[in-house]
């Protein structure tokens, strides 16, 4: 009995021992991935680029001090997204570490030939997570937007995810697409992905160098770009703030924004989004075509009065309210039929939500949607409440020229 | 077997009635010790010695009352065991007096600190308690200090401490049963408990164990703990032990039992239970709501002492998609530069950490504060700047053993101390999966643990809604009256 308790000892004991720890890395023989930019190479295949961190620059107490660069963007050729990337260990000391990767981003010819076999390696892999932003560099390679320094944030892509977050949260005129939301907008029939777009502002050829940091004005800065519209997995186009103002409203993403009205008797008045909420709806007219209605509530805050209106009576901010409802019907209504007509990607979800509500109608567009969709009948109805107007009544102007 | 003496082999020998085979007899069982007086002295008439432990006893005012009331009584008035009874009976101003037949007794008595006065031609001879052992007086406990309540602290006196214990519970259910242990120094243990709270079936087991110990020797407390446990092969305590007597008083109060030796500060109390470990007087002292928080905050401490190192190494060499993007990239700037594997950094910590605290103990207090400052220094700033170890395993190690201390009973800090260890190695070879198995192991483990027959994580398994309002919460006592009902 004594015996047979020490081999279970020694048993266990060798368990712990001789499988030898085999997933163990420890921290410093990783090179984390924060970027990867995925670009064609003529006559098939990838030119994948990594940025990769250097954590002895960015992680230690005395960073900064011996002055080399926070990241090392690597590249490699290869066949498939894997074999690239293991052609690139020829050249980084340590191995490629990819759960904490920020951006993923895509070069625009890339990404107007197709994406769905990076996506499928991209949702394959166990080490990538789902959340971080998928990007379309517009007008260029991927490559060259992974080689730029920025400032504030040590690593270029940390920078990029954090100004699509705040630009997403603060603005709405950027989409934080997450490789989850795109495939899911994908799979469905009935509506089509999008995709943030960054480029490249001023010269790429300064902007490798941390000389570009080191400057009150770097000449080179990454700047968002609107969205990258998708038909499948094709990129079709794109559309410019006021269009991805529009889509994110109609796609119910808009946390807040600002905006400006004109005002009754001259001039403008600058508002504040801070809530805005929208509806599908779908109806069947009497030849049983669907026509859709957006019906978008919002709410605002009046933040500043370039004009003379008197704020301190009701008719002037009701005024102002059904102004604030044209302009939104109009920036929606432009952005919905720009998107509609020019590309005919129904990336507002309509179709979705034909297919929903009336299943049986659906079946007969659902093959050709993205031409029939060009020509479906979209309404926009918008209603404004002007909630504040800030700690003074009376505009400026208006008390000036009183005097 | 052993090699001195044994009280019990000690034949049942009457006493001589003749004084030079008295003292003989005596000098002969307890050797020629310069401590042991033999006063010799005439009363009566009659030959007569008293025999005293010098520093044990304190023979004073028996002698003053001898020699105060001799000329009461005419020579020849009674026999020598007639005077002795006399003597017994009118005469000595002390509480304990008793006669004693046999040497055994004789010897038994004298060792203990007693007075044995002996008239010649009598076969017997009366005890007289005269124990006077010098002693440290009531001190404030030192290793359970509390900011407010009682200050009080147990001696090494048995007799005093059970004092202190019914000076709090004035009830006439209050028992003490004693007994001498350990064959060769024959140390007074008393049980102590409350009739008709105790459990009558713990107190049989206890009674039981108690007689089953074949010990030498008794000079701790703890002596009695390794005895009477359930389980010798387990990390976590099963006997509470306490300096306090408003502690080991609410104990006792609870229904448990109390077992006090003679010559330790530290008294037991069975059953002990896991939440028991938790709890800190205080917490009976303070306002209930804050005495909750902090108890949380115990067993918060518990499991980071248990496994903060575990899991920071599991996480750093196994699971890093786990870290926050941010604080990866300053954990992987730190350990730039280190050269040993995550668990063999935690291990050299670890390690370095307990020989400072051992020597922290060992030493002298004036020469502590100098150790202190060279292990500050050396694990805390030097061993980082020289790369040896990372500034965030620093941190770990350091969170760890001041989690372990925040823990009121020093035993289960090394319940966790221990198994702290075996949770590094278990995460450096299985990661995060190892340290839920060990945890799901350790959690049987903790449910089949017996203190004294009574399960050992009562109140939680087997869960006792009564007990809820003093188990993980202390709830004030109006609450706890509204809500589970009296006691």
């Amino acid at each position: 009995m004594k015996g047979y308790a020490w081999l279970m000892v020694i048993l266990c004991a060798s368990l712990a021992i001789l499988p030898g720890c085999w997933s163990k890395k420890e921290l410093n023989e990783l090179a984390v991935v924060m970027a990867l930019g995925v670009d064609l190479q003529e006559g098939g295949g990838y030119v994948v680029s990594a940025q990769v961190m250097n954590p002895s620059e960015v992680g230690s107490q005395q960073s900064g001090l011996s002055g080399n660069s926070p990241a090392v963007t690597y590249s490699a050729v290869g066949k498939t997204i894997p074999d690239a990337l293991q052609r690139m260990l020829n050249v980084t000391p340590r191995m490629l570490y990819l759960s904490h990767m920020r951006v993923l981003v895509f070069g625009e010819e890339m990404a107007r030939q197709g994406i769905s076999d990076v996506l499928d390696f991209i949702s394959r892999n166990h080490e990538l997570r789902t959340d971080f932003y998928l990007m379309v560099a517009k007008g260029m390679d991927a490559a060259e937007i992974l080689q730029v320094v920025t400032p504030f944030e040590h690593i270029p892509s940390s920078s990029l995810y954090s100004s699509i977050l705040i630009s997403n949260k603060e603005w709405a005129a950027m989409g934080k697409i997450t490789l989850q939301q795109f495939i899911t907008e994908l799979d469905q029939s009935g509506s089509n992905p999008i995709m943030s777009g960054v480029e490249l502002h001023g010269d790429p050829k300064t902007g490798n160098n941390l000389e570009n940091v080191k400057k009150i004005k770097p000449d080179t800065m990454l700047e968002n770009a609107g969205l990258a519209v998708f038909v499948k997995d094709r990129l079709v186009g794109w559309v410019g703030e006021a269009g991805s103002k529009a889509t994110n409203y109609v796609l119910n993403e808009v946390e807040m924004t600002s905006g400006y009205v004109p005002c009754p008797g001259g001039g403008i008045i600058g508002v504040e989004i801070t809530s805005a909420r929208s509806k599908l709806e779908v109806h069947l007219d009497k030849e049983e075509r669907p026509q859709f209605i957006v019906r978008l509530k919002t709410e605002a805050n009046l933040d500043a009065a370039q004009c003379s209106v008197d704020l301190s009576k009701v008719e002037s901010i009701d005024q102002i309210s059904r102004n604030l409802e044209h302009k939104l019907t109009s920036l929606l209504e432009e952005g919905i039929h720009e998107v509609q007509r020019k590309y005919g990607a129904d990336i507002f979800g309509f179709g979705e939500a034909l297919h929903r509500k009336y299943p049986k109608v659906w079946e007969k567009y659902r093959e050709r949607w993205e031409d029939s969709f060009r020509s479906m009948e979209v309404r926009v109805y918008a209603d404004a409440e002007i909630r504040r107007i800030g700690s003074i009544v009376q505009p400026a102007r208006r008390e000036m020229e009183r005097r | 077997m052993p090699k001195g003496p044994k009280h019990t082999a000690q034949k049942e020998e009457e006493i001589a009635a003749d004084i030079n085979h008295f003292t003989e007899d005596v000098q002969r069982m307890l050797g020629k010790s310069p401590d042991i007086i033999y006063r010799e002295m005439m009363l009566w008439g009659i030959q007569a010695v008293i025999v005293y432990v010098d520093g044990m006893a304190e023979p004073r005012y028996l002698l003053e009352a001898i020699l105060d009331h001799e000329s009461r009584l005419a020579p020849q008035e009674h026999s020598p065991a007639g005077y002795l009874e006399v003597l017994r009976t009118e005469m000595i101003p002390l509480g304990r007096v008793a006669g004693v037949n046999s040497y055994s007794q004789v010897t038994a008595e004298l060792l203990s600190g007693d007075t044995i006065v002996y008239i010649d031609g009598a076969s017997c001879a009366i005890s007289v308690g005269t124990r006077d052992l010098k002693q440290r007086g009531v001190e404030e406990a030192t290793s359970q200090s509390v900011v407010r309540g009682p200050r009080e602290g147990f001696t090494e006196s048995l007799r005093e401490n059970t004092a202190l214990v019914r000076r709090r519970i004035q009830n006439p259910g209050l028992r003490i049963e004693e007994r001498r242990l350990g064959e060769m120094t024959q140390t007074d243990v008393a049980v102590m408990y409350l009739e008709g709270v105790a459990d009558q079936g713990v107190l049989e087991e206890l009674r039981r164990r108690l007689d089953a110990i074949e010990l030498e020797s008794i000079l701790e407390s703890n002596y009695i703990e390794e005895m009477i446990q359930d389980r010798r092969y387990s990390p976590f305590p099963t006997v509470y032990n306490s300096e306090r007597p408003d502690v080991i008083a609410s104990t006792i109060l609870e229904g448990r039992i109390a077992i006090f030796v003679e010559g330790s500060p530290f008294v037991l109390a069975v059953p002990a239970l896991f939440p028991q470990f938790f709890q800190s007087s205080e917490d009976y002292y303070q306002r209930g709501d804050f005495a909750s928080m902090v108890r949380l905050l115990r067993y918060l401490c518990f499991g980071i002492a248990l496994l903060t190192p575990s899991v920071y190494i599991a996480i750093t060499t196994f699971h890093q998609e786990m870290i926050p993007t941010n604080l990866l990239v300053s954990l992987i700037g730190q350990r730039e530069g280190v050269p040993f594997p995550a668990f063999i950094e935690a291990l050299i910590m670890e390690v370095t950490f307990e020989i400072l605290r051992e020597a922290g103990i060992r030493l002298p207090k004036s020469i502590g504060q100098s150790v202190s400052i060279v292990g500050t220094l050396v694990i805390g700033q030097a061993a980082v700047e020289a790369g040896l170890v990372s500034a965030a395993m620093v941190i770990v190690v350091s969170i760890t053993a001041i989690a372990n201390f925040a823990l009121p009973a020093f035993n289960v800090g090394i319940s966790a101390r221990m198994l702290r260890f075996i949770l590094m190695v278990i995460s450096a070879s299985f990661g995060m999966y190892g340290i839920i198995i060990a945890l799901i192991v350790l959690g049987m483990h903790l449910c089949s643990l017996e203190s004294l027959g009574v399960p050992y994580m009562t109140s939680m398994a087997p869960f006792r809604w009564r007990a809820q309002k003093d188990t993980l919460l202390r709830v004030s006592r109006r609450e706890a009256k509204k809500y589970f009902g009296k006691a």
